[in-house]
């Protein structure tokens, strides 16, 4: 089976900085697949070069096999299949709409019929524990956790079979984290999607990817299967972040 | 400075009704301490935190409470009651870094205005110099690169760190971080919290930090309050709540986190996280009883009727939660 | 509606605001109410001519026992509508011109900084001169001339926010899920363009006023019998030894309605734009 994203010697620099320094990596189709790593390491530059958002110096990215084309065209139909959800939740909601309007333009874009579609929304928004009348709300009414999950519901709504999460969990509480990942776990069995997971949250990486990769100054440090990645990590930079997990569980309460 | 916050309750008006998102949540923070504010997404954390900066949107209403600050009473039901604290006084990481960064302006000139605003007489070169230090302190790399570059220009929690770092700059009397490690890994993540704690023991600031993160608030906090859809349900020192959770929720919240240990299994149906189920009471309509009923696993007949009153738990007198187990029969 | 409810809230809530509104207040009633209860401003009644402030005339009359009452408040509204015409269409061609530059970059983008370069390098007047000169004089050339010359202020300032905006993961949310980009730039970009160029274009009304009045009163405006403020201003100059009133009523509207508009520009700037006033 082809991969889902295969990149190969991605290289870019922003003036001094190398922000990817040779990156190869491949994502097997529904699959999910870790990134963590150093803050400004690369991660998000990452996925705004998979997503078409950002042009390569040079190397080549792979999307289901087929190389990506910078076009409006071919923007638009790799629209139907990948999507992303950003890291800043309240900055990626356009913030003079009301989230209903901006539900609609997926609708617009399936040319799906409006009651059908707003069927799908209610149950993907019950799921993450946000009520129905957050959609009458606008960006900035909502709090940053529930700006958070709207933008996931907005992109799982696109029904696409790649999804790229950055930091999906950072700012909501553990509950809620566990039912969107929950959610995102369910639906990646049921439509076998592809989910690629930027995060520093080693825990979760742990639990929901089967491959993840170490970045560190726009190159993969180390990578490979979660199990053994964590178990014995080569990297020192990987060994800190493990050793650095300030945990509640060693005091946990007990009864 | 030391303050204490009463009964504070806030209403947003919407064309649907009005959402009580607070109602009479009351928190003390002495001079020089760190109180954790954990709770659901959504329960009203950056709305304290706004009322306090008197940074409301326009569309919310105090309806109640008072701040006493340094001995000084305000009553926050009056439009800019702490306007007059908020430059030198207090200080705000917001949870989203592009709220308080301009997005046209470079790094420096931004870290810059705030040293200027609180020392207008000093030097340039000097102010430069301090930014500068401010951002290697946050572990920026390349300092004197990032004082040029734009906002857009800089990885997500690069933007936190320079927020931090304007922050930390300011010298606040209060300093309200809300979520401000959400984009570090943990190493950074202790550094800042190094670096805040490094702050309070200089200058003595008193520090409110809003967070999810269980992990955090007990390895750096002194004490802690919980808040769950506007209300507040337990508060303690770090050590008494961890010890002996008074309040249902905030043992099952504690339950939901996530070991850095656990292992994945084969299975995928066995990488189940552990959630809180049911939903969060409708903001328009209080149910009566206990606000936490028909989430809770510990609830019984009398929860949908009686309001739990604040009840110490065990024997000590610092630490309250709002559940009618608690109350001596 | 709630929206422009709380901002007029904000703008009565500063001392300069509450002046700004009511100055505009009274000049908005006075272009709109006076022509109504006063006599036709170009009947001519030579008996009456350069009558004081009285019952018949409220203003007195000019030269030619014109009331001065009703010429002043045709002449008023004549300059508002010109004015708000003028304003209204630069910005929407401004911002769209600019939006556009803003967001394809490159070779459009130069083109447009060079023409909008062009057209700011001449002063407004001589520019003026060479447009009265190719298309004669009239309120046509007027319009099309003081639009042209304002268009490459809003068109900077959106082009700006549209380079700011470019970069914010919103819109790149939005090209992502493949919107159409109209709708993107329609539903995206002009919102929250919308802000700082309402601010700039009330701030130009005034400046379009007083612009009008100039040219009037140097004879490229408005063409008799028509009255507008700068011709006014200049008739009554051309007689000011035979009566002072006609010059200071008109030139009074005009200062109380530049002054309005600019402070209640000023105010609005502070509401909806309050970075770029300091606070915060
Ligand atoms: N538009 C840009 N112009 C200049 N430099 C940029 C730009 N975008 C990113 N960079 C630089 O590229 C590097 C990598 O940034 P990136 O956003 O990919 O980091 P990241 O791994 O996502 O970090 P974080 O975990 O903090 O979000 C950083 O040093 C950043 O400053
Ligand atoms: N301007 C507003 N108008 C209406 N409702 C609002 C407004 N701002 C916030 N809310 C609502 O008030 C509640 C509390 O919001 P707040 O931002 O204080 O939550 P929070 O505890 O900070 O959550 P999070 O952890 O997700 O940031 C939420 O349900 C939110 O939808
Ligand atoms: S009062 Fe009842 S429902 Fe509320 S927390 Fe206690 S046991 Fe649970
Ligand atoms: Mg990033
Ligand atoms: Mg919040």
């Amino acid at each position: 089976m082809t991969d889902a994203i295969s990149i190969s010697n991605a290289q870019l620099r922003f003036g001094e900085t190398a922000a990817l320094d040779g990156v190869s990596l491949a994502i097997p189709q529904g699959t999910c697949f870790g990134i963590v790593g150093e803050s400004g390491s690369g991660k998000t530059t990452l996925m705004r070069a998979v997503l078409g958002l950002q042009k390569l110096d040079q190397g080549e990215i792979r999307i289901l096999g087929n190389p990506l084309v910078h076009s409006r065209a071919a923007l638009k139909q790799r629209a139907s299949f990948i999507q992303p959800i950003f890291q800043d939740p309240a900055a990626s909601l356009s913030p003079r709409s009301r989230i209903r309007t901006l539900m609609n333009e997926v609708g617009t874009v399936l040319r799906e019929p409006h009651a059908a579609m707003h069927e799908r929304l209610r149950v993907i928004l019950n799921r993450l524990g946000l009520p129905p009348g957050v959609i009458d709300k606008y960006p900035h009414e909502i709090s940053g956790g529930q700006a958070r999950r709207v933008a996931i519901a907005r992109a799982l709504l696109m029904k696409p079979s790649i999804l790229i999460a950055d930091e999906p969990t950072a700012g909501l509480d553990v509950s809620v984290q566990g039912d969107l990942l929950n959610l995102l776990q369910d639906i990646r069995r049921s439509d076998n999607i592809t989910l690629v997971v930027i995060s520093h949250n080693l825990a979760i990486v742990r639990l929901i990817a089967e491959n993840a990769v170490v970045m560190r100054a726009g190159k993969v440090v180390e990578g490979g299967e979660v199990g053994s990645l964590f178990k014995s990590p080569r990297e020192a930079y990987t060994r800190e972040l493990l050793a650095a997990w300030p945990g509640v569980t060693q005091s946990k309460p007990t009864g | 400075m030391a303050i204490s916050l009463r009964n504070l309750s806030v209403d947003y008006s919407l064309p649907q009704g009005t959402a009580h998102a607070l109602r009479g949540v009351s928190l003390d923070i002495e001079k020089g301490e760190l109180l954790g504010l954990v709770g659901e997404s959504g329960s009203g954390k950056s709305t304290v935190a706004f009322a306090l900066m008197g940074l409301l949107a326009n569309n919310a209403k105090v309806t109640s409470g008072t701040a006493t600050i340094d001995g000084k009473s305000f009553d926050l039901t009056k439009r800019n009651a702490t306007a007059a604290l908020r430059g030198r006084g207090m200080a705000m990481i917001f949870q989203d870094p592009m709220m308080s960064l301009n997005p046209v302006f470079t790094i420096g000139t931004q870290l810059c205005e705030v040293l200027r605003r609180r020392s207008p007489g000093s030097d340039r070169k000097a102010r430069v110099g301090m930014a500068e230090d401010a951002l290697d302190k946050v572990k920026l790399s390349n300092p004197r690169r990032r004082m040029n570059q734009y906002p857009h220009e800089l990885s997500g929690g690069m933007r936190q760190r320079v927020v931090i770092a304007m922050a930390l700059l300011s010298e606040p009397a209060l300093l309200i971080a809300d979520e401000p490690t959400t984009a570090l890994d943990v190493t950074v993540e202790a550094q800042i919290m190094r670096e805040i704690i490094g702050l309070r023991d200089r200058i003595g600031c008193a520090v409110l930090l809003i967070t999810h993160s269980l992990g955090l608030v007990t390895e750096y906090c002194d004490r802690l309050s919980v808040l769950y859809a506007g209300e507040r349900l337990e508060s303690g020192t770090v050590r008494q709540v961890q010890r002996q959770p008074g309040h249902p929720y905030t043992r099952m919240l504690f339950d939901c986190e996530v070991p850095i240990d656990r292992e994945r299994q084969a299975d995928a149906s066995e990488n189940r996280f552990t959630v809180i189920s049911g939903d969060l009471p409708d903001p328009r309509r209080r149910p009566p009883g206990c606000i936490f009923n028909g989430r809770c696993d510990v609830s019984f007949d009398d929860c949908a009727v009686i309001n739990p009153g604040d009840y110490p738990v065990g024997n000590e007198a610092e630490h309250r939660a709002r559940c009618l187990r608690l109350a001596t029969p | 509606m709630s929206g422009l409810v709380a901002t007029l809230k904000r703008i009565c809530s500063e001392r300069d605001g509450r002046l700004g509104l009511a100055f505009t207040c009274l000049i908005l009633v006075f272009a709109l109410v006076g022509p109504l209860v006063s006599p036709d401003p170009n009947a001519i009644d030579i008996k009456a001519r350069f009558a004081p402030p009285g019952v018949m005339h409220l203003l007195g009359t000019d030269n030619l026992g014109r009331d001065l009452m009703a010429r002043t408040s045709v002449g008023t509204r004549y300059a508002l509508t010109l004015a708000v015409m003028i304003v209204v269409i630069s910005s929407v061609i401004g911002s769209l011109i600019g939006i556009v530059a803003g967001i394809a970059g490159g070779w459009v983008d130069r083109a447009v900084t060079a023409v909008f370069d062009i057209v700011n390098a001449f002063p407004p007047l001589i520019l003026a001169f060479a447009l009265i000169a190719l298309y004669g004089k009239g309120s046509a050339t007027f319009v099309l001339l003081v639009t042209v010359v304002f268009i490459p202020q809003f068109g900077r300032m959106a082009r700006a926010r549209a380079q700011t905006l470019r970069t914010l993961s919103f819109i790149e949310a939005e090209r992502m899920l493949a919107v159409h980009p109209v709708t993107i730039v329609v539903r995206h970009y002009l919102p929250n363009v919308a802000g700082p160029i309402i601010v700039l274009a009330s701030m130009n009304l005034p400046v379009v006023i007083a612009f009008e009045a100039s040219l009037s009163f140097l004879g490229f405006g408005v063409q008799p019998p028509k009255s507008s403020l700068g011709t006014l201003i200049k008739d009554g100059f051309i007689s000011i030894n035979q009566s002072w009133w006609p010059t200071v009523a008109a030139a009074l509207v005009l200062a109380i309605a530049t002054l309005g508009a600019t402070l209640l520009g000023e105010a609005l700037r502070r509401v909806i734009d309050p970075k770029s006033a300091g606070v915060r």
